[in-house]
């Protein structure tokens, strides 16, 4: 079970959410993120489980809300333009509490975009694009290792907060493929018999909706889900930190661009700048806390994206006035190289370093 | 040491194939390895290319401006990354589908006639497998029971086609000693 295999991104998050019990999927076919329904069809179909090729993802995502109503893991996957079909309905699941876990497998945008790889659905996955007061918990992977160790953990807070979960990928990281194994899934089952919709028998009857006519009482609801909202601001920040001991530089970034950013700060080590790198696991909650703390031992944070400059708000959020902010980034296509992100920084670092 | 690759071609020329193949040596090998293919909306005959790290330590990058070794199965591909190659890294051209042609003078080329070995050996599709037992040669000198267990892996519902690849990777493996 513990050995390493040859995985691709999908389909490593494919076989972790069968793994950790996924009993339905609910999806329709969209690049860079196809290979995870494509895997799930033909293994539910032998454990007979509910696997479902909707006829829209808008579809897809009501039917994930209907079946998490009754208890099962459920999951659905897409990409960038159809995740944004979703959005209604994450709303929706925010408010009625419904445990489901939505992958989002990032390709270039906005509109219809191409299939190219991007980091363009930040803002989208944490702010959300639906109506009213609700928060989403976004994860975001940065190896295929952490396909499975985030998918796990998706299914896993879902659950244990009943909330809607985003795990955040990108056509890269989809479709690369690297070592990595279906590890046990290292949570606790969550005990969902006290709301869960299975028949009411010898029960009061129970409902799941977001309609509720009386101000009191919807207002009461919003707080109630604030509170919750708080709680897990306060318990589920994650964050991986990269030779920040010493740093004089740190360097913020996500998921597969998190890699290169690596690579980055050992060029420069090498050269004597001490570079480090800090990188949000979870994207909400935002580890402002601890990135405020490590930017008061820098000069300047870079901030490095597959994308115009999302994350850079949160990290401005984070720093505040202890350092300045610059960022480097491009929208989509090829990840941005070594010798790119060399280049783009040299104008920022040469304000510190005269011999860069 | 970080090693990185270019494997390049027409879709259905295997150019996935052996990138996987390679892909799966390396991890037998214990190396860190990534392997990330270019996708989109590909077909028979349009341009496939994959991109292969290996590393002793810990892989960050998984694609690079430059590379040590392109694999070139044909025309196309080899007018592409021709400029993708290191200095004084290694491009291996199909002189099957490409013309002989040295275009730059800082790498070294090696023009194999891929396809014809192949069809000498009866089936056209191991051309793919001489192109990566010549990469073999040249890099790593794999173990023969990891290569066999990466085509174990990889073909394992195509059985009857493992020994033909094996056969080709040695005809490639053997064809620079040769010359």
């Amino acid at each position: 079970m513990n050995e390493k295999e040859l995985l691709k991104g999908n389909i490593a998050i494919a076989k972790a959410a069968l793994n950790c019990g996924c009993k339905c999927y609910f999806g329709y076919p969209i690049t860079p993120q196809t290979e995870i329904g494509e895997f799930l069809s033909g293994e539910m179909q032998k454990r007979k489980l509910a696997y479902v090729c909707a006829e829209s993802e808008i579809a897809a995502i009501n039917m994930a809300l209907g079946a998490a109503s009754t208890g099962a893991k459920v999951m659905t996957s897409s990409s960038s333009c159809a995740v944004s079909l979703m959005q209604e309905a994450i709303s929706y699941a925010s408010s009625d509490e419904l445990p489901i876990v939505i992958v989002n497998v990032m390709r270039a945008g906005p509109g219809q975009g191409y299939i190219f790889p991007s980091q363009g659905d930040y803002n989208q996955a944490t702010i959300g694009g639906g109506n009213g007061d609700y928060k989403t918990i976004v994860l975001s992977p940065s190896s295929v290792q952490e396909c499975v160790d985030l998918t796990y953990k998706a299914f896993y807070l879902a659950q244990k907060y009943r909330t809607p979960v985003i795990l955040l990928a990108d056509g890269m990281l989809g479709q690369m493929a690297e070592p990595a194994s279906i590890t046990e899934n290292p949570y606790p089952e969550i005990d969902n018999s006290s709301w869960i919709l299975d028949g009411a028998k010898s029960r009061p009857a129970r409902e799941i909706h977001s309609l509720e006519p009386s101000q009191n009482k919807l207002n009461r609801h919003i707080i109630e889900l604030y509170k919750k909202y708080t709680t897990i601001e306060q318990n589920e920040c994650d964050w991986e930190e990269y030779n920040c001991d010493d740093i004089e530089v740190l360097i913020t970034a996500f998921g597969t661009m998190a890699r290169h950013a690596k690579a980055l700060c050992n060029h420069y080590r090498k050269k004597g700048i001490k570079m480090g790198l800090f990188r949000p696991k979870t994207l909400y909650p935002f580890p402002y806390k601890r990135l405020n703390e490590l930017s008061q031992k820098v000069n300047v944070v870079i901030d490095i994206e597959m994308n115009m400059g999302q994350m850079l708000k949160d990290v401005r959020l984070a720093v505040l006035s202890n350092a300045k902010v610059s960022f480097i980034g491009k929208p989509t296509g090829d990840m941005l190289r070594e010798e790119e992100m060399v280049d783009a920084s040299k104008n920022v670092l040469k304000e510190y370093y005269a011999n860069i | 040491m970080i090693r990185n690759f270019i494997i390049s071609g027409a879709g259905g020329q295997g150019v996935l194939s052996i990138g996987t193949i390679l892909t799966n040596i390396f991890m037998l090998n214990g190396k860190f390895v990534s392997f990330s293919p270019c996708y989109g909306a590909e077909m028979r005959g349009g341009a496939v290319n994959c991109e292969i790290n290996a590393s002793d330590e810990e892989l960050f990058c998984i694609q690079n401006k430059e590379v040590d070794f392109v694999v070139a199965l044909n025309q196309t591909s080899f007018d592409k990354f021709i400029s993708k190659v290191k200095k004084n890294g290694t491009i291996i051209v199909n002189s099957s589908l490409a013309k002989i042609n040295k275009t730059r003078d800082d790498i070294k080329y090696i023009f194999a006639p891929l396809t014809q070995e192949a069809l000498n050996l009866g089936n056209i599709k191991v051309a793919n497998s001489i192109a990566l037992g010549i990469l073999s040669k040249i890099t790593d000198n794999f173990s023969i029971e990891n290569v066999k267990k990466a085509y174990e892996k990889i073909l394992k519902d195509k059985k009857e086609l493992i020994q033909k690849n094996i056969e080709a990777y040695f005809i490639g493996y053997n064809y620079i000693q040769e010359r």
